[in-house]
């Protein structure tokens, strides 16, 4: 071969060479993947609670991805994943309103029309945890040994019922459709979800309830690179949330209370869910971690990177004789953390009280009850802790043991 | 962010793909390439804060952390190890998702001789073709830009005859 030829032929190599880096490509979505897992890497202030470990396996589908990195996604996520849409009223629009469900059709709830509700389960019936402000959790780790507990709080119950609710189980038809309406198309049915759907600027993920650790049913919304951020001058954190579910017509269609935690990046915008409770008010939906919880937006730079909340479902109510303020207070003070300590347990003064609701799985249809949140805080070893205990509010002659 | 840099969302959409290749071609595998370029990105966007534009280019910056994280995905390892592997199981045209284009399946095996190549050659051949010039070149592989040049067309020389040698 001359020389010319062998240059030649080395010419044509370095062009295929450069073809061959230019076009190769990660496959399709591995940018959006990628992408989602360094929003959610920042320093996890939120913490994965064991609560959330059942929902790993469903959500995490790209084997690369290292443990660390998704579970700050998990937490966000799933910290959203209990709440119930009603399909009865159209309050939301507003902080703490209260919806048309409260006033069209509360005082005429049957009683106990669902039977024996089960019982809920609260991670072992007491909860403990650090301090918190607002959103932000610390980093601090849980207090999870026995404690004595008092109280000497105030807890004014007038009501001697409060509302239950119902929801059946939603199909993948119900995620279909609520897909449809999102204008995203079915991709496939993984593992643990009802369907995974496709949009121009997102990926739409909807799943139903899960049983243990108790959510309720959600869809997740991640956005790929191509989501435009929101254009609106002078606009805060809420005010683009607010943009954002208006344009995807996933504004909140019940009472909420919006709470913002401007922390880091993401900025969290968090819809929290409210249940109206006649003769006590809004009571806030919990998750397993305690959390109010509702629609979340998170927001980098103005755009979402994330939207996740309860997947809308149809909701039957009906009332139920709930316990006494006493009963609960009794409740509340003879619970303890678990755990053996063998230094002597701290005594923990619980100091305040409020109406919540829970999600309660119970296969093919679920419920929000009502319970009672006590909470005070104390010092250990100089670290502030937060004690929470939650107490089933329907009376126990109406649960199934 | 001071506003000589740019945001790293910018950086990410310009940089994924080629940042991709670059390691496609040394590992072979679109798994542990996949797996390399998370860490890279993952790794650079921990550390952008610390960037500064005034001393090195993005570009500069993210192929060195894309060597090192590819430097030490083969330590941990083992490089030849994981090229035997490879070459056991080069994927066959069915395996390609994207379809049956003769152009991409050749593409990938260009680059699968590309990683049979020594590591320094290896490496010329790969980050000149991911768009450095020789001086950046030189400069990530510790050697002046002629130096760079000759590796990279020593390297030209030897892709070529594993080339024929294939054919053959």
């Amino acid at each position: 071969m001359s020389e010319q030829e062998e240059e030649l032929e080395v010419q044509a190599l370095q062009r295929q060479l450069d073809d061959a880096f230019e076009t190769t490509r990660p496959r399709p979505g591995f940018d959006d993947e990628l992408w989602l897992r360094m929003q959610s890497s920042r320093p996890a202030k939120s913490r994965l609670g064991d609560a959330f470990a059942g929902f790993w396996e469903g959500i995490r589908e790209v084997p690369a991805v290292p443990a660390a990195a998704v579970a700050a996604v998990l937490v966000v996520a799933v910290g959203i994943g209990i709440f119930a849409y009603s399909g009865l009223g159209r309050g939301g629009g507003g902080a703490a309103t209260s919806s048309a469900l409260s006033e069209g059709a509360s005082r005429n709830y049957a009683t106990g029309t669902f039977g024996r509700l089960p019982t809920p389960v609260f991670n072992g019936g007491a909860k403990s945890a650090p301090t918190s402000q607002g959103l932000a959790d610390t980093a601090s780790p849980e207090y999870l040994g026995p404690v004595q507990l008092t109280w000497t709080g105030k807890l004014d119950l007038t009501i001697t019922t409060a509302p239950v609710f119902r929801y059946h189980e939603p199909s993948t038809n119900t995620a279909d459709q609520f897909a449809t309406a999102l204008g995203a198309v079915l991709r496939e049915r993984p593992a643990g979800f009802l369907g995974s759907y496709s949009a121009s600027t997102y990926t739409l993920k909807v799943r139903g309830t899960v049983q243990s650790p108790q959510s309720s049913p959600a869809f997740f919304i991640f956005s790929s690179l191509s989501m435009p951020p929101i254009d609106a001058a002078g606009a805060g954190p809420s005010d683009l949330a607010d943009i954002f579910l208006a344009q995807h017509s996933l504004s909140p269609q019940w009472s909420y209370a919006v709470a913002v935690d401007g922390s880091g990046d993401p900025v969290k915008v968090v819809y929290q869910r409210q249940f109206d409770a006649p003769g006590y008010g809004p009571a806030f939906l919990i998750d397993g971690s305690a959390r109010r919880t509702g629609i979340e937006v998170d927001l980098s730079n103005n755009r979402p990177v994330l939207v996740s909340g309860l997947l809308p479902v149809s909701l039957d109510v009906a009332s139920y004789k709930v316990v006494s303020a006493a009963d609960a207070i009794q409740s509340a003070v003879a619970s303890s953390g678990q755990g053996v300590s063998a230094t002597p347990a701290p005594t923990v003064k619980l100091t305040q009280a409020e109406l919540v609701y829970v999600l309660v799985p119970a296969g093919d249809h679920s419920f929000y009850e009502p319970a009672f949140l006590f909470s005070g805080s104390f010092q250990l070893d100089g670290k502030s802790f937060l004690k929470q205990v939650l107490v089933p509010a329907v009376d126990p002659s109406q649960r199934s043991p | 962010m001071p506003a000589d840099r740019p945001p790293f969302e910018d950086i990410y959409r310009d940089y994924l793909g080629r940042i991709y290749a670059y390691v496609r071609a040394q590992v072979g595998t679109s798994a542990d390439a996949e797996d390399i370029t998370a860490q890279v990105f993952m790794n650079a966007y921990q550390a952008y804060a610390r960037f500064e534009a005034r001393n090195t280019t993005p570009s500069a910056w993210l192929f060195r952390i894309a060597r090192n994280a590819t430097l030490d995905h083969f330590r941990a390892h083992g490089r030849r190890e994981r090229l035997r592997r490879t070459i056991e199981h080069q994927p066959m045209p069915e395996e390609d998702p994207a379809g049956q284009a003769e152009d991409h399946i050749q593409y990938r095996a260009l680059l699968l001789q590309v990683a049979q190549l020594p590591e320094r050659q290896r490496d010329a051949i790969s980050l000149r073709h991911s768009g450095l010039s020789f001086d950046e070149v030189g400069r990530l592989m510790g050697c002046s830009e002629d130096a760079a040049k000759m590796l990279y067309h020593r390297a030209l020389r030897a892709l070529r005859e594993l080339v024929q040698k294939e054919r053959a």
